[in-house]
C-alpha cells in the first residue's frame, strides 16, 4: 500500500526561519510522491503541534510522519511519542536537522541555507517512503548497579541506589575509601570537616547490605551493554592479584579529579622554600588545635612560626597561556574558607589573597565578606600579568600589579605561600578508555547534555557524577551523584529494557557463508547455521548492536542494516545529489 | 573567495561525528551548504556501493567523518574504516574515478572546527580539480 | 458552590511546576510513582520557558523547556494543577501528609478550548501583560503566552468588564463565569518543595530609576526582547521604538549589597548578562555593549570560556560600582559610576540600561506547613538540613527541596537538584515501607 506522509517544517521561534525560508521548503516538498500534507510551524516541539500532529495522524490515516526541525538528538523520543499517541508505530517517523546542520551552519548563506533545507526534507521524505513498524527488543536488566570510585559522590550515590533496592558494587582502587574526603578541613558552608563525613557515611555503607564494597581493586575489562555489563575487576591482595566478575544492569561512573600539581617554578613551587600548594596547606592546619579550642595560637612551617601568608589564586585553572582555559569552581571558596581556618588556629596571622576575581558564588559570598571583615588583604592581578614570586630576606616576595589602585605594583612579603590550585582530571584515564567516555575540551567527562540529559553519557546505561563531570564543591558533587542514581536506578528498576530493533540482517538467498561477518562482528553476534539451503550466516537479535561492521565486509552483499538499507541510502543519496 | 562550493557527501556518524557537525551548526562555524550529511550508526558500516552510488549521481566528493578511536563499537573501528575506504578507492580507480574525491578523517565528538577546516579545503580541492 | 473537596490520592506532590519541579516529577514518574503537581500560576515551565537563549551553549530555551513541559503534561503517572494554591500540608505520620488545595476558576472550560485566540481579539480591555514583564499590553481574556502549558485561555476577572463578547465569539462555547473556586484535599506520601525564588524588586533602589527613568529595564524584561517568543520580534526601546546602540548592563543590581537586603551572591546574574550580550551581538552587531561589574563569576563548566568569548567578541567589560542613573531628556541615560581601576568616579552615557537583577527567597513555602515547622535559613531560602551529604532534605522527614528554592541556582545545577530530592525522595518511599 502507499504511504500516506504527513511533513512539519519547524522555524523554531526564528532559529531555523531567520535563515531558511521555510514556506519555500514547503512548496518544494508538498507535492514530493507520498507527502499528502505538509506544513509549517512555529515550535514543532511546541504542546499544541504535537496535539495538532497526533490529530493530523489520526485524521489523516498518516502512515509516517517526517520532522524537520533541530538536531534528532533533542527531540527523537518528542517525536516517537506523538507517533505512538497517535497509534503510529514510532519507526515511521523518520526526522531532517535543518537547524544545526542548515539554519544554524548556513546562517551567513540565506539562499543556500534554504536550499540544502528542502534537499534534506526531501531525503528525510524518502526514507520515510520505505519506513517499515519494528518492534523494540526487549532484554533483561539486572537489577546491579557497578558504582567505580568511592569518594563522597561514588558513597553517596551506593547508599541512594541501596536505599532504591538495587543492588550495589561499590568498587575503589584503593585500599580505603573517602577519596578526597580523608584531606579536607572545615567543608564550606557546615563547620564540618571532611573525616567527620567520611565517618557518617562509612556507618550508612556499613548498615546497607546490598552494598557490597570493593577495594584494592580495578575494572580492568569490561563486555556486555546496558542492562548487562560483564565487568572483570581485578583485586590486589598480599597474596597477589584475584579476578572476578560482575553483573550490573548500569554503570555509575564517579572516578573524581586530581588537584593540580604546579610545576617546578611555577609561582616559585619547587624551587623556592615555603611555597605549598591548597591541599597541602589544608594538611598543615589539619593538625591543629584552635586558639578558642586551647591551640598554642601560633603556626608553624618548617621551624618557622608563620605571621603572612600570601595566596595566589586560579593556580592551573582560567590559563592565559596553559591548557586549563576553565574555571575549578571550588577554589576561590575553599582559600577564602582556609584562610578563616587558618585564622581560627593563629588570630595574629595576615593573609593576603591576590586574585583573578572573587568567585563566592551564591550563598558562598558570606564567607568572603567574613574574610573582608577580618581584614584580609585582596589585590586583584591582570590576567596577563601574574604575581611573581621570588626568594626575599625575611621571607618571600609576592609582586602583582593591582587592578584596583591603578595598575600600581604590590608586594608582599609572607612567610608561607599557598597556590591555590584547582582540579584537573583524574590522571587515571583507565575507565574512561575502557568504557569510550566522550571528553569535553577540559578533559573531563562529558555528558549528553548540560541541562536535558546531565548525568548520562552517550554510552547507554553509563552514568557520572562528581567531579570526574566537571569541578564541583562537596554539595554540588552530592547534587550530581544522586542525580546520577536516579538515572541508573530507572535502567535496572524494571528489570527490562526496551532496545532499539535497529539490527543487522541476512539474505539468506545471496548468502553463501564465508565467516567474513562474523569476523567483522565486535559483539559475537554473527553465527553460521545449517539450512537447507546449505549454510548462512544468522544474527543474535539480543547481541547485535547494529553497528553495520559487517555491511561492507559481506562479499555478495547479502547483510542490510535495518532502516540504513541499500534502498534507504541510495534513495537519499539519489535526492540529496539532484 | 569564490562562492561556488563542490557538493560533497558526509557519511556521520550517530555518536561521535554527528554530534560534532550539530556543534558545528551551534558554534555558526560556516562551511558550504553544498555539503549534505547523511548520519550512520558507524562509520565502519558504510558500504563502497553506496560512495560509489554518491559519484554516480553527481557528488564531486564524499567525506567519512568517522569515528575514530571514539567508536562506542570497539577499537577495530578504526581499521575496519580504514580498510573499507581502501577497497573503495580500489574500485574508484576502475571505474576512473579520482580516489582523492573520497577523504576519510576522524571527527571526534567535539571535533568542530576540524570538520569545518576538513570540508572547506575538502571543497577547496575540488574545485580546483575541476577545472 | 462544591460542598465536599475532591479526594485524591498520589505517592508524591510536587509543589512548583518550573524545571525543578517538572524534573522531579518526570524522575519519580519514570520509576512508576503517582505524582500531583501544583503550580501557581497559569502555565508551569516556570521562569525557564521564558528565557531567550541559555548560557553556555546558546541553546534556545524554549527548545529544551517545551519538550519537557510536553512530557511532563502527557505522563500518564502525573497529573498537573494549574492556578492552584495549596493552603495546608499537615504531616499524620511518616508517609502519611495531607495536603488542602484551592483551584482558582479560569472562567473557561480548559477542557474545550482550542487557543483559537478569538476571545482575545474580541475582548476590549487592554492591560500590562505580566508574562512579557509589563513590556506590551494584553486583554482581559487571554493566553498566557504562545508556549504556555496548557496553552487554554483565561479570564484575568479583575480587571474584565464582564461585556460578554468573548462569550459570543467563542466557537466551543467554553467561556463560563459561573466558574467557582475547587477545594481539593490530596493524600500523599511525600513532598518535593520547588517554589523556585523571586527576581530583586529594582523599585527598592531609586538611585537606579527604574519604573522612572523609561529606558531603564531588568534583565528578564531584556529575555523577552530577545526570546523566540518575543513581544516585538526585534530589540527597540518600548518607549520611543528606537533601535538601542549603546547598552549598559548593572551587574549586582539587587545582590551582594547589605544595604539592598540582599547580602549574597545571586550566582546567575554574571552569566545571563553575558549572555544577553552576546547575543545583542548577534541581533545588533554595530552595538555598543558595556557591563559593569564587581566580579565576573563565570565558575561553571564552560562558562569562563564563555566569559572569554565574550571579551573577544568585544563586550566591553568595565569593573565599576554604579551609582546614580539619571534620565536624559532624549530618553538616554546618564551613569555615574567609580572607575575601580583609577579609582575616579566617572559619568557615561548610554541609551539602554538592564538592571541584571538577583534573587530572592519566595518565602511562601515555609506558610505551607501547618503540623511541622518547615525551617528557612538566615536568608529565608528553604533550610537544608543536611545540605553537604543530602542536600535535599529539609527540616521535615518526608519533605525534599529541589531547585532555586534552597538558594540561588543556574538551570544544571537546578536540574541535578531536583534529580537528587527525586532520589531521596523514593529513597524514603522505599525505605519505610519495608
Amino acid at each position: 500500500m502507499k504511504k500516506k506522509l504527513g511533513v512539519y517544517i519547524c522555524a523554531c521561534g526564528g532559529n531555523i526561519s531567520d535563515y531558511v525560508d521555510i514556506e519555500r521548503v514547503r512548496e518544494a516538498v508538498k507535492d514530493e510522491d507520498c507527502v499528502i500534507m505538509a506544513k509549517t510551524t512555529m515550535f514543532a516541539c511546541g504542546d499544541s503541534n504535537q496535539k495538532d500532529m497526533e490529530a493530523d495522524i489520526k485524521e489523516n490515516n498518516l502512515s509516517g510522519i517526517v520532522v524537520a526541525s533541530c538536531s534528532p538528538k533533542l527531540h527523537l523520543t518528542t517525536f516517537r511519542g506523538v507517533s505512538e499517541r497517535a497509534g503510529l508505530n514510532k519507526y515511521n517517523y523518520v526526522h531532517a536537522n535543518i537547524r544545526e546542520q542548515a539554519s544554524w551552519a548556513h546562517s551567513d548563506n540565506k539562499p543556500g541555507a534554504t536550499e540544502k533545507a528542502i534537499h534534506l526534507v526531501k531525503a528525510a521524505i524518502a526514507k520515510a517512503r520505505l519506513a517499515e513498524s519494528l518492534e523494540p527488543i526487549v532484554i533483561e536488566s539486572k537489577r546491579a548497579v557497578a558504582v567505580i570510585g568511592a569518594g563522597v559522590a561514588g558513597l553517596k550515590a551506593a547508599i541512594s541506589l541501596a536505599r532504591m533496592n538495587d543492588d550495589v558494587y561499590l568498587i575503589e582502587r584503593d585500599s580505603k575509601i573517602g577519596g578526597k574526603l580523608n584531606e579536607l578541613e572545615t567543608i564550606s558552608p557546615e563547620n564540618i570537616s571532611g573525616k567527620e563525613l567520611l565517618e557518617r557515611l562509612q556507618k550508612e555503607i556499613a548498615s546497607e547490605e546490598r552494598i557490597t564494597l570493593i577495594t584494592n581493586a580495578e575494572v580492568v575489562a569490561s563486555r556486555g551493554n546496558i542492562g548487562d555489563f560483564k565487568l572483570t575487576v581485578r583485586i590486589s591482595g598480599p597474596q597477589g592479584n584475584t579476578e572476578k566478575e560482575i553483573h550490573a544492569g548500569s554503570v555509575l561512573v564517579s572516578t573524581g579529579f586530581n588537584s593540580y600539581t604546579p610545576a617546578e617554578g611555577e609561582f616559585g613551587f619547587a624551587t623556592v622554600p615555603n611555597v605549598i600548594t591548597l591541599p597541602e596547606f589544608r594538611k598543615l592546619m589539619g593538625g591543629q588545635k584552635k586558639a578558642a579550642e586551647g591551640g598554642s595560637g601560633k603556626l608553624v612551617y618548617n621551624g618557622k612560626e608563620i605571621n603572612s601568608i600570601a595566596y595566589i589564586y586560579c593556580v592551573g585553572s582560567r590559563q592565559v597561556k596553559g591548557d586549563n582555559k576553565y574555571c575549578s569552581r571550588y577554589c576561590c571558596t575553599a582559600a577564602v574558607q582556609a584562610s578563616l581556618d587558618v585564622r581560627a588556629i593563629a588570630p595574629e596571622i595576615e593573609n593576603f589573597h591576590f586574585h583573578k576575581g572573587i568567585r563566592t558564588y551564591g550563598k558562598q559570598e558570606l564567607i568572603y565578606k567574613e574574610s573582608n571583615s577580618k581584614g584580609d588583604v585582596y589585590i586583584q592581578f591582570m590576567d596577563k600579568k601574574p604575581p611573581v614570586v621570588s626568594a626575599a630576606e625575611g621571607g618571600i616576595s609576592v609582586k602583582a600589579l593591582d587592578v584596583l589602585t591603578e595598575k600600581r605594583e604590590s608586594e608582599v612579603i609572607a612567610d608561607l605561600v599557598v597556590l591555590v590550585t584547582g582540579m584537573v582530571p583524574d590522571s587515571d584515564t583507565s575507565i574512561g578508555t575502557l568504557f569510550k567516555l566522550p571528553k569535553g575540551r577540559d578533559n573531563f567527562y562529558n555528558e549528553i547534555h548540560m541541562k536535558l540529559r546531565p548525568v548520562e553519557t552517550v554510552i547507554d546505561g553509563i552514568t557520572i557524577a562528581g567531579t570526574c563531570q566537571g569541578p564541583k564543591n562537596v554539595m554540588e558533587s552530592v547534587n550530581s551523584s544522586l542525580s546520577a542514581a536516579a538515572k541508573s536506578h530507572s535502567f535496572v528498576s524494571k528489570g527490562e529494557l526496551e532496545l532499539e530493533p535497529i539490527i543487522a540482517y541476512v539474505n539468506a538467498d545471496t548468502c553463501n557463508w564465508c565467516d567474513a561477518c562474523s569476523k567483522a562482528c565486535p559483539f559475537n553476534a554473527v553465527a553460521m547455521v545449517e539450512t537447507a539451503g546449505g549454510q548462512k550466516a544468522s544474527i543474535n537479535k539480543s547481541t547485535c548492536k547494529g553497528c553495520g561492521m559487517c555491511l561492507p565486509v559481506c562479499p555478495s552483499d547479502s547483510i542490510e542494516l535495518i532502516s540504513f538499507t541499500n534502498r534507504d541510502m541510495e534513495d537519499m543519496i539519489d535526492v540529496l545529489a539532484l | 573567495m569564490s562562492n561556488r562550493s563542490a557538493k560533497i557527501l558526509v557519511f556521520s556518524t550517530e555518536k561521535i561525528s554527528d554530534p560534532a557537525i550539530d556543534m558545528a551548526g551551534l558554534l555558526k562555524l560556516h562551511y558550504p551548504p553544498q555539503v549534505y550529511t547523511i548520519a550512520v550508526p558507524c562509520s565502519s558500516g558504510i558500504k563502497p556501493r553506496w560512495i560509489l552510488r554518491a559519484y554516480e549521481k553527481g557528488f564531486d566528493g564524499v567525506f567519512i567523518a568517522a569515528d575514530g578511536s571514539d567508536c562506542m563499537y570497539g577499537e577495530s573501528c578504526t581499521e575496519k574504516t580504514g580498510a573499507l575506504v581502501e577497497k573503495t578507492h580500489e574500485l574508484m580507480r576502475e571505474k576512473n574515478i579520482e580516489p582523492a574525491r573520497l577523504r576519510m578523517a576522524a571527527i571526534c565528538s567535539v571535533c568542530s572546527e576540524s570538520f569545518v577546516k576538513q570540508v572547506k579545503s575538502f571543497n577547496e580541492y575540488l574545485l580546483k580539480t575541476d577545472k | 458552590m462544591q460542598k465536599e473537596p475532591i479526594t485524591l490520592t498520589y505517592d508524591a506532590i510536587v509543589i512548583g511546576g518550573g524545571i525543578a519541579g517538572g524534573e522531579a516529577a518526570l524522575n519519580l514518574a519514570n520509576n512508576g510513582y503517582k505524582v500531583v503537581l501544583v503550580e501557581s500560576r497559569l502555565s508551569v515551565g516556570g521562569k525557564m520557558i521564558m528565557l531567550s537563549k541559555v548560557f553556555p551553549t546558546l541553546d534556545c530555551s524554549a527548545c529544551i523547556t517545551t519538550p519537557k513541559v510536553s512530557e511532563i503534561s502527557r505522563h500518564p503517572n502525573i497529573k498537573i494543577f494549574t492556578e492552584s494554591d495549596i493552603t495546608s500540608i499537615d504531616k499524620l505520620g511518616e508517609q502519611s501528609f495531607v495536603v488542602k488545595m484551592t483551584q482558582r476558576p479560569r472562567y473557561v472550560v480548559a477542557e474545550d478550548c482550542t487557543a483559537c485566540q478569538l476571545c482575545e481579539q474580541a475582548c476590549p480591555v487592554i492591560v500590562k501583560d505580566q508574562f512579557q514583564y509589563g513590556l506590551v499590553g494584553r486583554k482581559a481574556v487571554y493566553i498566557p503566552f504562545s508556549i504556555a502549558s496548557p496553552k487554554v485561555a483565561a479570564i484575568d476577572i479583575d480587571n474584565c468588564t464582564l461585556c460578554g463578547a468573548c462569550e459570543k465569539v467563542c466557537p466551543p462555547g467554553c467561556i463560563d463565569f459561573t466558574m467557582k473556586p475547587k477545594e481539593y484535599i490530596f493524600n500523599v506520601k511525600t513532598a518535593i518543595v520547588a517554589t523556585g525564588f523571586r527576581l530583586y524588586d529594582p523599585t527598592n533602589v531609586p538611585r537606579y530609576s527604574y519604573g522612572t527613568a523609561k529606558n531603564v529595564i531588568t534583565s528578564i524584561q531584556m529575555e523577552r526582547l530577545l526570546a523566540p517568543t518575543r513581544p516585538f520580534h526585534t530589540i527597540l526601546r518600548s518607549s520611543d521604538g528606537k533601535v538601542p546602540d549603546k547598552i549598559a548592563y548593572v551587574l549586582c543590581a539587587g545582590s551582594r549589597d547589605d544595604s539592598m537586603g540582599n547580602p549574597i551572591c545571586s550566582q546567575i546574574c554574571c552569566m545571563y548578562s553575558i549572555k544577553q550580550a552576546q547575543l545583542l551581538l548577534g541581533a545588533l552587531p554595530m552595538a555598543d555593549i558595556t557591563i559593569y561589574y564587581i566580579d565576573i563569576r563565570a565558575f561553571g563548566k564552560g562558562y569562563d570560556e564563555f566569559y572569554e568569548q565574550a571579551v573577544s567578541m568585544g563586550v566591553r567589560f568595565v569593573k565599576g560600582k554604579i551609582g546614580k542613573i539619571t534620565e536624559k531628556e532624549n530618553g538616554n541615560l546618564t551613569l555615574r559610576y567609580e572607575d575601580v581601576a583609577t579609582g575616579k568616579l566617572k559619568e557615561a552615557e548610554h541609551d539602554m540600561v538592564v538592571l541584571s537583577v538577583g534573587v530572592k527567597p519566595n518565602k511562601e513555602a515555609a506558610d505551607l506547613f501547618k503540623s511541622h515547622k518547615l525551617e528557612l535559613d538566615g536568608l529565608s531560602f528553604v533550610k537544608q538540613s543536611d545540605p553537604l551529604l543530602s542536600p535535599a532534605k529539609t527540616s521535615i522527614d518526608g519533605v525534599f527541596v529541589a531547585g532555586a528554592a534552597t538558594g540561588p541556582k543556574d538551570i544544571p545545577d537546578s536540574i541535578l537538584s531536583a534529580g537528587a530530592a527525586s532520589t531521596e525522595a523514593i529513597s524514603y518511599l522505599n525505605q519505610k515501607s519495608q
